[in-house]
């Protein structure tokens, strides 16, 4: 009886493919969540991280994606890890918090203490949970105080880390702790959020009554069912004594585009050296591959010796990369043909592509900023427009694949599908 | 006989190889662009060449004693002290130019690379009986340049039109001459343009003559032009002399490669490329258009296109240089380096890439 009371939930919100247009075009055909960081889905890190929550029962991807895209992936990770994953599809985009109340049946069956809830978009080391006797605790990180204004700032008292104020992306500086995405919540939670709806309602019911200001209103657009967690519910519920901050001091990123990912893919090879070391490549170029930092290369990938890999590269299933190839930080998906002598250098190279010989394939690598090369063709923010690299990738769809053909140069580009390229480009946007 | 090249100033256009040395002595194909000219000039029998130069003369003549013996040429120089045109280093080099032979003189300019053909120039020059000859070729747009009308069945020339509006003709000023002494007396020692006073003058007397060049001709003084010129260079050595170009599964079109170069295994070379002496091209290694100078490494799967590597620089593994990139002397583009373009003066290490064409000082 005891342990069962001790039983906790997580949940990952996936978002739905309406979300998913910043990672263009890497999402066009797959979902956003299980696009391969460091030789893994994107959503299998923060589940593995769930992983380590003690009297974990369940794990619940909540999202408006077909069932049908997470079946396979769900299903093999329940058994991996011995732990129930179940993918719960919403029938519309509800808000974080509105995704969460709408299965607040399903994930209070096991009646659990505590649910964990992260907002997909943004993945973490998941820290031990400390508890003030609050409804929740937020992970928070701090941040450059230029770069903050693109999440969630909020100010927490020092002492009791209680949440004091919190505002999302605001015009002017407000603190540079921001919220990470990573919740922990009691059961508490699911009144708090039904409060916002009776609100919600309330005063709907009162527009129809006054027709005129609802005329004059235009600040209110968003549907009654629609409820976030950041502002519906952090917000008002800041200072109240109901919601305790946790620093993490981990790596952080909001895998929102394309040149994230290449960063974030070499902060998970790098934990892999720590965690799970066999999973990194070795050689030295004696009778392997000469390989130079972290390298990931799926077992069915096939790489001559002469070539050289790394550091950062993460090579999937099915690969091919020919001889006296030269891979540096670069993402290479399945069934991609990397041909002799060519270079690929701080890119994603998409599903099936090929690449010829003596082709260059080249984010920005005057960057100071190492892997961080982003695709700004895509929403821009002011936070990727600093960072004003572009990154280049190909991508294919339906077997189609995009090919360099031999001796082109790529570079800062994005090549979308179903593409054959025979001269080079630089900054430019194929489409 | 006797011949004078006009050598002239600091080759600036063809900088930063003209920074390490006088531009006669750049190689083109493997070869000080000069010596192509004085080859010609001594298989037609001349046996002293004078070079009208403003500047180094004594690099120059150090460099070209071994040719004198070898090629059993005299060589000297006529040192200009102000910049005295086209016409003015002629009547500097007069007492060096006349002998009591009375034979024509060559004056060949030192950018120009061509099929040099000057003993047809001196059956020519015998045939009509004039005064003077120059060599003229035909252009695609002649409004660009100084255009000589000539009479096409006897090649006498009517007059030069420079940069003409409308269409009087095709044929340009190759930069090849075979002068009468006696031309010699129509120039003063001052600043003169030989084509702009001199063969005007003759012109109207109906003493000028002009013969069409066959073949190819290229003013190589810049480095898009000094590419594009090793292409004709190495198509008509296709057509002349065939066995001295590289032969084999690795070479595509023609190429030239010194025999004390080493070409690793895997390497791609062609078309229009010049390997120099010493130079070592590694395994993997592509090369197109591109020029790689005395002395130079191209390290292991490194991509050169549309490129001159100057003297004794080092291109790393997997680098990539293309794009009218042009390494002065001693240069090392590092491992993994991409050039689109760049212009590097001599002794630099080039560490990060350069994306668009731009120089690096």
């Amino acid at each position: 009886m005891g342990s069962a009371e001790e039983r906790v939930v997580a949940v990952i919100m996936v978002g739905g493919p309406t979300k998913g247009t910043r990672f263009r075009p890497l999402s066009l055909n797959i979902p956003k969540p299980l696009f391969p960081l460091a030789g893994q889905p994107m959503v299998h890190h923060p589940i593995s991280a769930c992983k380590r929550i003690p009297n974990l029962a369940q794990i619940y991807l909540i999202g408006f994606y077909e069932e049908r895209e997470f079946a396979l992936y769900v299903s093999s990770i329940s058994n991996e890890l011995k732990v129930p994953v179940r993918y719960l599809r919403e029938d519309k985009p509800h808000g974080s918090a509105g995704g969460l109340y709408n299965f607040r049946d399903l994930i209070m069956e096991d009646n659990p203490v505590l649910v964990f809830a992260v907002v997909f978009v943004i993945i973490a080391k998941i820290i031990a949970h400390r508890r003030y006797g609050g409804m929740g605790t937020i992970l928070v990180i701090k941040v450059s105080a230029e770069s903050a204004n693109q999440f969630g700032e909020l100010v927490a008292d020092p002492v009791t880390n209680e949440l004091l104020h919190y505002t999302e992306k605001p015009e002017t500086f407000v603190s540079d702790r921001i919220n990470c995405g990573v919740y922990v919540f009691t059961p508490g939670i699911f009144t708090a959020i039904q409060g916002v709806y009776t609100q919600r309602k309330d005063r709907a019911n009162l527009r129809r009554v006054s027709s005129f200001e609802a005329l004059q209103s235009s600040t209110r657009s968003l549907p009654t069912d629609y409820v976030r967690l950041d502002q519906d519910i952090l917000s008002p519920l800041a200072g109240k004594k109901k919601l305790y901050t946790y620093e993490t001091m981990d790596f952080w990123e909001q895998i929102k585009t394309p040149g994230i990912s290449l960063k974030c893919s070499a902060l998970y090879l790098a934990q892999f050296r720590f965690t799970s070391s066999h999973l990194l490549a070795s050689g030295d170029g004696t009778k392997s591959t000469t390989i130079s930092g972290d390298v990931y290369i799926h077992p069915s990938a096939k790489v001559h010796p002469t070539a050289k890999i790394g550091p950062n590269v993460s090579i999937s299933a099915n690969a091919r990369i020919a001889a006296g190839v030269r891979l540096i930080s670069c993402i290479i998906l399945d069934d991609v043909e990397i041909k002799e002598n060519a270079v690929v250098v701080h890119a994603i190279v998409g599903w099936k592509s090929s690449i010829g010989r003596w082709s260059r394939a080249a984010g920005d690598y005057n960057s100071k900023l190492g892997v961080t090369i982003l695709g700004t063709v895509m929403h821009s923010p002011p936070l990727e427009k600093k960072l004003k690299f572009m990154l280049l990738f190909f991508y294919s769809t339906k077997g189609e694949a995009v090919t360099v053909e031999d001796e082109v140069v790529v570079v800062n580009s994005i090549v979308l599908p179903n593409k054959t390229l025979n001269v080079s480009v630089q900054e430019e946007i194929i489409l | 006989m006797k011949a004078l090249i006009l050598v002239g100033g600091f080759g600036t256009r063809l900088r930063p190889l003209t920074l390490s040395f006088p531009k006669p002595l750049v190689d083109f194909a493997n070869k000080p662009m000069i010596l192509h000219q004085i080859e010609a000039l001594k298989a037609v029998g001349v046996s002293e060449v004078v070079l009208a130069i403003n500047y180094q003369p004594e690099v120059m003549l150090n460099f070209l004693k071994d040719f004198e013996s070898k090629l059993g040429i005299k060589i000297t120089c006529s040192q200009e002290t102000e910049p005295l045109g086209t016409a003015g280093p002629l009547a500097l080099a007069r007492d060096k130019l006349i002998d009591d032979s009375g034979e024509p003189f060559f004056v060949l300019n030192s950018d120009v690379i061509s099929e040099y053909p000057l003993k047809e120039m001196i059956a020519f020059h015998k045939s009509h009986g004039g005064e003077a000859s120059i060599l003229v070729t035909k252009v695609d747009e002649p409004s660009k340049y100084g255009v000589v009308v000539m009479e096409e069945s006897t090649g006498k020339v009517e007059k030069f039109v420079e940069k003409p509006k409308l269409f009087v003709g095709n044929k340009i000023n190759a930069g090849i001459y075979l002068l009468n002494p006696s031309v010699l007396d129509r120039i003063e020692l001052r600043p003169t343009s030989i084509e702009k006073e001199v063969f005007p003058k003759i012109a109207s007397e109906q003493k000028l003559y002009a013969m069409v060049l066959p073949g190819f001709w290229m003013d190589i003084g810049q480095p898009r032009d000094y590419i594009t010129g090793l292409r004709l260079y190495l198509d008509s050595l296709r057509k002349t002399s065939p066995s001295r170009l590289a032969a084999g599964s690795h070479i595509v079109g023609n190429v030239i490669v010194d025999e004390t170069a080493k070409i690793g295994e895997g390497c791609l070379i062609g078309p229009d490329v010049a390997i120099g002496p010493g130079c070592v091209v590694e395994s993997g290694v592509r090369l197109s258009r591109c020029t790689v100078m005395r002395g130079v490494r191209v390290k292991k799967h490194a991509c050169i296109s549309s490129s001159i590597i100057g003297w004794h620089s080092t291109v790393g593994q997997w680098a990539r240089v293309e794009n009218m990139t042009i390494l002065g002397e001693d240069v090392h583009v590092c491992d993994e380096i991409y050039s689109n373009g760049g212009v590097v003066l001599p002794h630099k290490e080039i560490k990060s890439s350069i994306l668009k064409p731009e120089i690096v000082m």
